[in-house]
């Protein structure tokens, strides 16, 4: 079958302006995108620059931005993609710098955020007289996260990378998940992993948004993950002062009255002596104010008792 | 039609004009609310799972015990409790819970509880045809861009779990069409509006706010809709210092998605309480003005 192939060009190293090209294509029905990027390089274009390696979709190298949707070209057949009409558009995965077409820079994109989190098991000093022994359902988890492909689909998605490039991003704190929720690191060992996810721009920048569970090739679910160490971490005690501030601040909110302060949580977020910061507020309060959309008096709720009852057990139980 | 009505923390507090509206558009729409007056806070995505679970549990058993499926007005309350109600669909946990935190009240939770947005309530409990019979004012020439942000849409198996519901996906788009108004469609319109991470980062928060309202005045919008009061406080309330951050007037009024549907229904700017907002909505109620 007959497609066209319209193809993002760049080449960021030399400085080029971004364009693209158009390949008409010859192609079998059952071929894949990436046979199509191929032939392409083989008989018309061989500047064109792309990443594949095991062609069977169990590596993650070639994941591209076809017609919009970010896939890997390996696995993605061509007349999956042209249904609606014979263009085949590939573009760069987002948020990632290019370094040439389609290929772009997994250093800054992740490697060097995976490495951030340490990504090796640290033994104790001395050897342990017996095996290590760890239950099944402690490590199953773990275990599937170990299967991660690395192929930055999740960080594609994510909704804080394009405002933020620092953010860790959620392939990195998957990694993160892996070694925090390992049951053979706990106690300090787990506090000192989770210290390396909680770092600013890791955990707490995170915006809970889901984007990333719909991405993963490996169905782990690396937004899950985040929330499951934001657990973890609430039980240890958050290291972000502020970001402590704000949920302690929430949840004797709700504990006391039933419901959240709104003003009150504000304020306490900021910290109740931060005149600085408090100060910062002003602006956006006075604007509140002159608009009627102040909270007004925060009120005990009915069953706020209840409430609050329940809440200190389950905080018992932590 | 009845529903046990949860407005929500924000639509008593920072977004009065949320409540206000809903309440109003309901009664329009023939949707009886009784309000669950004694019940928490969902714990907003802030509380960890092992203390918001509890208290959502009890939420869903007072529902149970007044016969009647739940309807929300905040997309993150919806997103916290599909997500709760998701977990405590498994017996195991559901009867550690009934049997740890709610048997002392004298309420056990069966797992029953129907929980529905009010865009959900629109299409798939009200209709689109009783929907259509009730506009009074279509909103001709009011270029609209839907605002979904996040918990609507993801996790995509909990929010939208069946075919049946697939519409899930584009009932924003939808509504705007048929109210008479026009989309104007942001890349940005599923993905989050900041909110969550005003606290530990404020510039990335503020960025999406830019980002989202720039877009959609650079495409032309009269204003933005979103069925999320967390999402107008950003996105309405923040964007005067999004606008410093980035240096450049926005000026895009964001409106909830009851006063839009009000607006359609016959209601007046000021009965919507559009001169609530952070942002003015000048621009809309001039339009809307023009259909009179």
């Amino acid at each position: 079958m007959e497609v066209t192939y319209k193809v993002h060009r760049e080449d960021s190293q030399n400085g080029g302006e971004s364009s693209f090209s158009t390949y008409q294509v010859d192609l079998p029905e059952d071929a894949t995108v990436l046979d199509g990027l191929q032939k392409i390089r083989d008989e018309q274009d061989d500047t064109l620059a792309f990443r594949a390696s095991c062609c069977q979709g169990t590596c993650g190298e070639c994941a591209v931005r076809i017609n919009y949707k970010a896939q890997f070209t390996c696995t993605t057949r061509i007349a999956d993609v042209t249904k609606k009409g014979p263009e085949i558009l590939c573009a760069p995965v987002r948020n990632i710098p290019v370094i040439k077409d389609l290929v772009f820079d997994m250093d800054r994109f992740t490697w060097d955020k995976m490495a951030a989190m340490k990504p090796w098991m640290e033994p104790d000093d001395e050897f342990a007289p017996t095996e290590n022994l760890v239950p099944e359902s402690e490590m199953a988890e773990v275990r599937k996260t170990m299967t991660c492909y690395q192929c930055g689909l999740c960080d594609e998605g994510c909704a804080v990378l394009p405002v933020d490039f620092d953010f860790l991003g959620p392939g990195a704190m998957v990694k993160g998940y892996r070694f925090v929720m390992d049951p053979r690191e706990t106690g300090p060992r787990q506090e000192e992993r989770l210290a390396v996810v909680e770092q600013p721009k890791g955990l707490w920048d995170c915006v809970h948004c889901y984007e990333a569970n719909g991405k993963c090739a490996r169905g782990l679910e690396p937004s899950s993950k985040i929330m499951e160490m934001r657990d973890v971490s609430f039980k240890h005690g958050i290291k972000n002062e502020k970001v402590a501030r704000h949920h302690n601040s929430f949840i004797n909110s709700v504990k006391q009255t039933g419901w959240l302060d709104e003003r009150k949580l504000v304020m306490e977020t900021e910290g109740l002596t931060n005149i600085g910061g408090l100060m910062k507020l002003l602006p956006t309060a006075v604007r509140a104010m002159t608009r009627g959309k102040m909270p007004g008096r925060h009120e005990k709720r009915p069953g706020a008792d209840q409430i609050k009852r329940i809440i200190e057990k389950a905080e018992e139980s932590k | 039609m009845k529903y046990a009505f949860y407005p929500g923390c924000v639509a008593k507090g920072g977004c009065p004009e949320l409540y206000t509206a809903a309440v109003k558009v309901a009664e329009k729409l023939d949707i009886e609310l009784e309000e669950m007056a004694d019940v928490a806070c969902t714990g907003a995505g802030c509380m960890p799972t092992q203390l918001s679970d509890p208290i959502n549990a009890r939420t869903f058993a007072k529902a149970e015990q007044m016969g009647l499926p739940i309807m929300t007005i905040c997309s993150t309350c919806q997103g916290v409790f599909s997500q709760a109600n998701h977990r405590l669909q498994d017996t195991d946990y559901r009867e550690e819970i009934n049997r740890e935190y709610l048997a002392e009240e004298g309420l056990s939770y069966q797992g029953t509880t129907e929980v529905k947005h009010m865009l959900w309530v629109l299409f798939e409990d009200l209709g689109v045809e009783k929907l259509k019979s009730l506009i009074q004012r279509p909103l001709d020439g009011l270029k609209v861009s839907p605002f979904y942000g996040c918990f609507l849409r993801r996790p995509g198996p909990i929010m939208v779990p069946t075919k049946e519901v697939g519409g899930r996906r584009g009932y924003l788009e939808d509504l705007t069409r048929l109210l008479g108004a026009e989309n104007v469609d942001i890349s940005g319109k599923t993905k989050c509006c900041g909110f969550p991470v005003l606290t530990a980062n404020e510039e990335s928060s503020l960025g999406m706010v830019a980002k989202h309202a720039g877009e959609s005045k650079q495409n032309g919008a009269d204003c933005m809709v979103t069925p999320c009061p967390l999402c107008h406080l950003n996105l309405d309330g923040n964007q005067p210092r999004a606008e410093s951050l980035k240096g450049e007037k926005i000026n895009l009024p964001i409106v909830h998605l009851p006063q839009l549907l009000g607006l359609a229904l016959g209601f007046d700017a000021d009965e919507m309480q559009l001169g609530k907002h952070i942002v003015s909505t000048k621009a809309v109620n001039d339009k809307v003005d023009m259909l009179t």
